[in-house]
């Protein structure tokens, strides 16, 4: 009789249990349905809530100050500010030592919490309603694409656009302007940049040789010629990279894009107007295949130029005496320089001189945008900070840096170098972002990247590279 | 006696085969172990197994060349006329070999060939693994300083408190199942049961977000039972099935006459059960841990890369840096990693053959 109960009873518990399951797993779906069905009224609540919120605090602001002032005067202490981003290791100690003084001062600790694989990763945070309250993106392509579903905050009613305008390059601004889920909105703020168009050299043994540099491209190639006639290879090249396989060569493609046409025209082919089928970007491939694809010009042959990881690309320079000359890189490769050598005097960089004089001295950059995901006061003002040049003195003061910001002295950077480039991206007759950062991941970092693969390893030919590339902006 | 012969023969072969077979697996084991004591620099440019002695071209004499020779044009080197490639890759005549030395000076070498050991080995790569790497960082005057990273020993803890209740909870909790579905006769066992194996086929990824916005809503994200329970869940359908597979072979008679003698459904299961599957439980348990202790996905996502609750293999990762420079220390801190489950599986080992030996004999 006992026995008999307990069996029903457990009978009974069994199926209520599974039903339950399968009731919370399609109200679990109901729910989620709902919550998107629901979601685009609160979606435009949000950021009409908190442009109401705004202006009222903001007129208040205008009473008391900014959230930065207010936090300056310790009106945030004890609150915590989650940031997620891309940077570790050595990166990472630099970023924690430039925010330590805002830290020690407001009180609000940034918790920073670095990963390998943020660029998976954010998605899936984001996705799960565990974004963090500020995240760093290295590549705008990818916030554009979040900021699409309406989960960035839009800052234009967050932070003082007067403020902006004045110290930031106008270009800044404007790569920062997203199309948000209902119309434009400012995605992020610009925090660190990196300039693309430079060219690595061994500054003494170059001095050395008698070799001055080059001021224009026939220059540059008539030099490399002189070069590979003494005996040694110009350039060396890498664009292994692992997975990421063949993005050095897209910099290569858009700081020649940059020289051979208008900006207009760079515009409209990172916005997949412009074909890699068209006249235009076959033609830069063509000027870049002159070095590429001669094998006096390049360390190892045109073979090696995919097998050769980009980090290791510049070694053969800064051996005695060096084995190449040239090396086209943004300026964080110095982070793979010998320990040994020394900015300035061993190793130092010219700018990619111009190909056609009437697109003037054009600089490629890159850099990281900062986006909000959670309106609060504490994260305004830290957002607030990190539109100053402050926000990462100390960080430009070690190198490999430069910051984006009208306020950031010239005499913050310890090496002529690095001075020399921010005052290069300062005086810039045109300032473009990476391309194929900006590109859709698709074509940016997709087809753009294995078609010059192929391309270089000849396993296909230019015309054939150029459409598989163009693909990736069919599907 | 010519059968024994026979099976004498057929036992160096299975040895030998055997052996070919660990060989071709702890070769590159081997290999990442030299590399793991190699500087930075020597793993880029040579292979492992240079390390030990080995002929090699060496220097010899020089020979220079008329400054103004054309490269493109085939070049004489006593008497002889070769290409610029040729020279480049090196052409041996007679017992020495022709190789540009400086081919700017025009200087030619004639190498000989030469035993070479010059084992340059270093601790270096586990010194920056273990007590960190050195960042160097210059003030505004100019003057740098020096900064220590952290070593690994927060995320060893870390990922050691992770593991050992992520191994645990599922082995005990699967156990109680496994003996439920293998002596108790319940209504909708078999249903329930093929419902656990089904789940077996779902990909974890599938459930990392829908997971994630449960913990978000509950909080427990980024805590250690946040990923204990993640670890439990995911690994639970397998760690059942393992168990029940080995329970459901236990002799029936033996839970009868326990039955018998009065023991409740506990008495059976703590007594008997678990002494008696010793041997599952310490398999089942090496592999839960080491799915734990080298997983990187799971951690990624539930518990984030905070120092605080930082697990191995992120550290790991971590250590390369943002641009992968420093990738050489991954030699040294896979070795490291490797220590844990090494000494995990060497210790259960034991218990492992004992138990697979009791139970044969005892029955």
């Amino acid at each position: 009789m006992k026995k008999a109960t307990g069996r029903k009873l457990s009978l009974a518990m069994v199926l209520c249990l599974s039903f339950t399951m399968m009731l919370s797993g399609c109200g679990g779906n109901n729910n989620t349905n709902n919550a998107a069905k629901t979601d685009p009224p609160a979606a435009t609540e949000a950021p009409a809530a908190s442009n109401s919120q705004a202006s009222p605090e903001a007129s208040e602001a205008a009473a008391a100050g900014s959230p930065l002032d207010l936090a300056m005067k310790g009106e945030y202490k004890g609150t915590k500010v989650t940031m997620f981003g891309p940077f570790v290791d050595a990166d990472q100690v630099k970023f924690e030592s430039s925010i330590k003084e805002f830290e020690a001062k407001t009180g609000i600790d940034i918790q920073y919490e670095g990963s390998k694989e943020f660029e998976a990763t954010i998605n899936i945070r984001v996705d799960g309603g565990n974004a963090p309250d500020i995240a760093d993106f290295p590549q705008p392509g990818l916030l554009a694409s979040i900021a699409k579903t309406g989960k960035v905050v839009d800052l234009t009613g967050v932070l003082d656009q007067e403020k902006l305008k004045a110290n930031y390059n106008k270009s800044w601004l404007d790569m920062s302007t997203m199309d948000g889920k209902d119309g434009k909105i400012m995605a992020g703020i610009w925090n660190r940049s990196n300039v693309k168009s430079l060219v690595w050299y061994p500054k003494k043994q170059f001095d050395d040789a008698g070799y001055t540099v080059p001021e224009t491209w026939d220059d540059m190639m008539a030099l490399t010629e002189q070069i590979a006639k003494d005996g040694d290879p110009a350039w060396t090249i890498g664009i292994e990279s692992g997975a990421a396989t063949g993005w050095a060569a897209t910099d290569w493609i858009e700081n020649i894009m940059l020289r051979t046409t208008t900006p207009e025209n760079y515009d409209k082919w990172v916005k997949g107007e412009l074909p890699f089928t068209s006249p235009e970007v076959k033609n830069a491939v063509e000027v870049m295949s002159k070095i590429w694809l001669n094998k006096d010009y390049v360390y190892g042959g045109t073979k090696s130029i995919v097998t050769t990881a980009f980090g290791d690309a510049p070694k053969p320079m800064f051996e005695n005496p060096p084995k190449a000359w040239f090396n086209l890189m943004g300026n964080f490769i110095t982070s793979f320089f010998p320990e040994t050598a020394k900015v300035d005097q061993d190793y130092d960089w010219f700018y990619l001189p111009p190909i056609d004089p009437q697109y003037g001295k054009p600089v490629l950059v890159a850099g990281d945008i900062y986006a909000m995901f959670n309106d609060r006061p504490e994260v305004r003002a830290v957002m607030e900070f990190f539109t100053t040049g402050e926000s990462i003195k100390t960080w430009v003061q070690s190198g490999g840096v430069i910051a984006p910001m009208n306020d950031a002295s010239l005499d913050w950077y310890t090496s002529e170098s690095d001075r020399r480039m921010a005052k290069l991206v300062q005086d810039a007759s045109t300032l473009r972002f990476d391309g194929s950062d900006l590109m859709p991941g698709k074509v940016g970092a997709g087809t753009f990247w294995k078609g010059m693969t192929d391309y270089v390893s000849g396993t296909a030919t230019l015309d054939k590279a150029l459409e598989q590339i163009q693909s990736g902006w069919n599907n | 006696m010519a059968g024994k012969k026979k099976r004498k023969g057929g036992k160096t072969i299975v040895n030998l085969v055997l052996g070919v077979i660990c060989f071709i697996w702890l070769l590159p084991t081997l290999g990442l172990f030299i590399s793991s004591f190699r500087p930075a620099a020597d793993i880029l440019q040579t292979g492992w197994w240079k390390v030990f002695p080995h002929q090699e071209w060496t220097q010899g004499e020089t020979l220079q060349l008329s400054k103004d020779t054309d490269l493109r044009q085939p070049i004489e080197v006593n008497g002889q006329t070769y290409t610029d490639d040729q020279l480049k890759a090196g052409v041996e005549v007679d017992d020495s070999r022709l190789m540009w030395e400086n081919r700017r000076a025009r200087t030619i070498n004639m190498q000989e060939q030469g035993w070479k050991t010059t084992p340059d080995l270093t601790m270096d790569n586990y010194s920056n693994v273990l007590s960190g790497k050195e960042y160097k960082l210059t003030e505004a005057d100019g003057s740098e300083t020096m900064q220590k990273g952290t070593g690994l020993s927060q995320a060893f803890w870390n990922t050691l408190t992770i593991a050992v209740p992520a191994t645990v909870i599922p082995v005990l909790i699967a156990s109680f199942a496994a003996y439920a579905f293998a002596w108790l006769r319940f209504p909708g066992r078999k249903t329930l049961f093929v419902i656990i194996i089904a789940m077996l086929v779902i990909p974890i990824q599938v459930a990392l977000i829908p997971v994630l916005k449960d913990y978000t809503s509950l909080g427990l994200n980024g805590s250690y039972l946040g990923i204990w329970l993640a670890h439990t869940a995911f690994g639970l359908p397998l760690v059942t099935y393992f168990m029940y597979n080995f329970i459901s072979q236990l002799p029936k008679d033996l839970f009868e006459s326990a039955f018998i003698d009065g023991a409740s459904h506990f008495t059976i299961f703590s007594r008997l059960i678990l002494p008696l599957s010793v041997p599952a439980l310490a398999s089942i348990g090496i592999f839960q841990f080491l799915w734990v202790w080298n997983d990187y996905l799971v951690s990624l996502i539930f518990i984030g890369n905070q120092p605080s609750v930082q697990v191995m293999s992120m550290k790991i990762a971590d250590l390369v840096g943002s641009r992968g420079n420093d990738w050489h220390l991954l030699t040294s801190a896979a070795f490291i990693s490797m220590l844990m489950p090494l000494a995990i599986f060497f210790l259960l080992q034991k218990y492992f053959v004992r138990g697979l030996m009791g139970g044969s004999v005892k029955g």
